[in-house]
């Protein structure tokens, strides 16, 4: 086999807002999470336990986001993902006996029905509803590495003009962190990989070894970085930074190029929510009866014309080994050419977002799988690391102090602060102040005081999710997103106020608690 | 994001309609709320007067406490809830944030108590006879510069010329024509220091000795550019680009932005 002479990195990025609506079945919203656990998460645990399985060493490294595990660990949102599954698998066995006359059409119904019920044993049977023991069993045996993100998501960017709700979503993302793997974590995500050097001291605090920028935040750090993002630098506050590679982003990213848009892949956005009949299609789509997605879709993306053929389960594994292929080769001659002017052999960092893999990309998983395969057993210059196993083989690194910068258009924060969402920001820096006020206030609360105050700091922390600004900003779903602001804000005042005049109405604190329950073991001194 | 087709946000736009009878008329009062250019060739405003939109019952629900609420009964609710966000907290204050390495987002508002004191000082029409201005401190070049504004706003994007620069804006007002009560520019308040991101490999600080730290025993030391493999087969005068272009031998630098901008934190 041949010497190594660098490494890859993969980093998936799996996190969606908290949604959790004991209140009413009618949010849609909550579905996003059914959607992700069996399109992303089951699939990238089941691929990576058929590597174990077959003795292939690898290693990948995911965020899994605190909102994430919140919900993973949410027994009315695991009951009903159950139920959202007899549902699928009951649609799909319907369309089993509507698809009889059409052989294709037949094969790929019985491959859902199969998928689902699959799913369900998986869940129930083999994870026993939690997906969090599911992933924490991989970085037990060493394949993979979990880090951890801000509280809620919040953009640190926006949010640093008060440190200290920077420094609360830093430490909660830890304290999380540990209670559900039982370590500190090495790495953190910044939140839309968000980054100011105000956050620096905080992350060192809590113990964060390193972080993921964009490859900006790597390449107009200051001094110049002599090996761009190949190597990992270190703050002069000690915060080590690893910097997105530009051409593998580009290979799988790139609308028009990358990877997810091969003709024999999987149609997103055909699907029979939309194109069935809609009497036989009501019982599985929202509540108020309006179209969505059911996750069923018969058709590959076929070219660039509306004209869709059916999908091909082998020409779309065909595709993804070819990709594989592809993706593979590149990373080698990008690796020969780096390590002849490298001391430290190159890093090329590979952060994704989680949910491209299965749900965007409906053969994301099995390209991992695949790829992963190909570079263990094929004869090539590198192999996979975490970050941290390379901070722990190179310690030796440059200083320079990385660019404020976020992985968004254009890449600063034009998605988290324009017209459509500056309104926001002013809500957010005076809650914000006055979560601070309210701990330096009441150092030693105990009782109910202190409930309500553990409270209005989970209603902060919510109101502070980057997702919700994104949302407004991408022009979907735009009503809930600003729902959830105004409920978070809404929430937080009116407990801040009831909390200074000493009149906690304890009926409304039961209820909010129940429906805001993220963070159950909150402190909210961590304001002071 | 990837694989997003127009057909499918139409899809997704009529889906919100239909969810919400009042969403199409909440976008319409959105779209009109987008800016409008100043005379000012270097800021953009925005109204006031169309943040008020499109309700103008939050003006009411405002004064002491900052959140409405309506308690109804719901069969499987103990509390059933309704917010809207207030217009205005009553504090004198102005924030920035920078929205790109070259644009700056100022948000400012004034208490009645200040407003009050104003009046007292210098006269009932205080708020007539002057204008608000923001003065720019940049405080690593050193220079400042005055806008105008008006009282139609309370936030503004404003273009700067420095990059990778720490900034800070005063809020004051300037009378608008010679008065004997206000002679010159009377401060309000001032906001928060921010840095401007940088937007640029930064050429001039590429240093002839690099600095490096072994992160496990934080131990620092110094290595000459020309004894670093990257620099063997260059000249003696080193440029940033010439080292990149080994190691990025067909990306374009000058024009980063990787093609995952948009994807993050978005599930439909």
């Amino acid at each position: 086999m041949q010497e190594k002479k660098g490494y890859v990195s993969f980093v998936l990025h799996a996190h969606l807002p908290f949604i959790h609506h004991p209140e009413s079945d009618d949010y849609l919203e909550e579905s996003w999470l059914y959607e992700a656990i069996s399109e992303t998460y089951i699939p990238l645990l089941t691929n990576f336990q058929k590597l174990v399985d077959e003795n292939v060493d690898f290693r990948i490294t995911m965020t899994l986001t605190p909102p994430l595990l919140s919900m993973f660990d949410n027994k009315l949102l695991q009951e009903k993902y159950i139920n959202y599954l007899n549902k699928m698998i009951e649609l799909s066995k319907k369309e089993v006996k509507r698809t009889a006359n059409d052989n294709r059409l037949n094969e790929l119904s019985k491959y859902y029905y199969n998928r689902y019920s699959n799913d369900l044993h998986i869940f129930k049977d083999v994870y026993n509803c939690n997906l969090i023991n599911a992933f924490k069993h991989f970085q037990d045996i060493g394949v993979l590495e979990i880090i951890t993100c801000g509280a809620t998501h919040g953009y640190f960017p926006i949010l640093y003009v008060n440190e200290k709700t920077v420094k609360a979503q830093i430490a909660v993302g830890v304290q999380t962190y540990e209670k559900y793997f039982g370590r500190k974590p090495r790495g953190i995500w910044l939140p839309e990989c968000g980054y100011v050097p105000e956050a620096d001291k905080y992350l060192k605090e809590f113990g964060i070894d390193y972080i993921i920028t964009e490859s900006h935040g790597i390449l107009y750090a200051d001094p110049t970085p002599i090996y761009g993002t190949f190597a990992p630098i270190v703050s002069p506050e000690g915060v080590i930074a690893f910097g997105r590679d530009i051409e593998s982003s580009r290979q799988v990213w790139s609308s028009i190029s990358g990877y997810p848009g091969d003709f024999n892949y999987r149609e997103f956005y055909r699907d029979i929510g939309y194109d069935a009949d809609y009497d036989y299609i009501k019982p599985y789509i929202a509540h108020n009866g309006v179209r969505v997605h059911t996750g069923i879709k018969y058709y590959r993306i076929t070219g660039k014309s509306e004209f869709k053929d059916y999908y091909n389960l082998q020409w779309a594994e065909d595709s993804a080994n070819m990709q594989a292929g592809h993706f593979f080769d590149s990373r080698n001659a990008q690796i020969e050419n780096l390590s002849q002017h490298m001391d430290t052999p190159p890093i090329i960092l590979c952060p994704y977002d989680a949910e491209l893999y299965g749900h965007w990309w409906y053969e994301g998983p099995y390209w991992l799988y695949v790829l992963f395969k190909k570079i263990y057993y094929d004869d090539c210059n590198f192999t996979l690391i975490t970050p941290s196993e390379y901070i722990d083989k190179y310690p030796n690194m440059q200083v320079s102090s990385p660019c404020r910068s976020s992985w968004g258009a254009n890449g600063y924060s034009e998605v988290w602060l324009n017209h459509t969402n500056d309104y926001v920001h002013k809500h957010l820096h005076v809650a914000g102040d006055r979560m601070c006020e309210l701990a330096y206030l009441f150092p030693d609360a105990e009782g109910i005081q202190k409930d309500a105050l553990n409270q209005a700091a989970r209603e902060l922390l919510l109101a502070q999710s980057s997702d919700w600004l994104f949302i407004i900003t991408n022009g979907t779903m735009v009503d809930y997103a600003k729902k959830r602001i105004k409920d978070h804000i809404g929430r937080f005042t009116k407990l801040y106020y009831q909390i200074k005049d000493n009149k906690i109405d304890e009926k409304f604190l039961k209820d909010i608690s129940k429906k805001d329950c993220i963070f159950p073991d909150i402190d909210y001194r961590i304001y002071r | 994001m990837p694989r997003k087709t127009k057909e499918q946000k139409e899809l997704e736009e009529k889906k919100e309609i239909k969810k919400s009878s009042t969403s199409s008329a909440k976008k319409k009062s959105t779209t009109k709320k987008t800016t409008t250019t100043n005379k000012s060739k270097t800021s953009t405003k925005k109204s006031t007067s169309n943040k008020k939109a499109p309700s103008t019952k939050k003006k009411t629900t405002t004064r002491k406490r900052t959140t409405k609420e309506k308690v109804v009964e719901e069969s499987n609710l103990e509390v059933a809830e309704y917010y809207d966000l207030p217009y205005r907290y009553n504090k004198t204050v102005v924030k920035i944030l920078a929205q790109t390495p070259s644009t700056l987002f100022i948000y400012w508002e004034i208490s009645d108590e200040d407003i009050e004191n104003y009046k007292k000082q210098y006269g009932e029409n205080f708020f007539e006879i002057t204008k608000p201005v923001l003065i720019i401190h940049n405080k690593t070049l050193d220079y400042s510069f005055e806008i105008d504004i008006n009282d139609f706003a309370n936030s503004w994007y404003l273009k700067v010329n420095n990059t990778k620069c720490e900034y800070s804006i005063e809020l004051g007002r300037r009378p608008i024509e010679y008065s004997n009560t206000i002679s010159d520019y009377i401060y309000v308040a001032e906001s928060n220091d921010i840095e401007s991101p940088n937007d640029h490999i930064l050429l001039e600080s590429f240093p002839d000795m690099i600095k490096f730290r072994n992160v496990k025993n934080n131990n620092e030391y110094f290595r000459k550019m020309s004894d670093l493999s990257i620099s063997k087969n260059m000249s003696k005068i080193y440029n940033i680009y010439d080292l990149y272009k080994l190691i990025y031998q067909d990306e374009n630098l000058d024009s980063l932005n990787n093609p995952s901008s948009g994807a993050s934190s978005t599930f439909k």
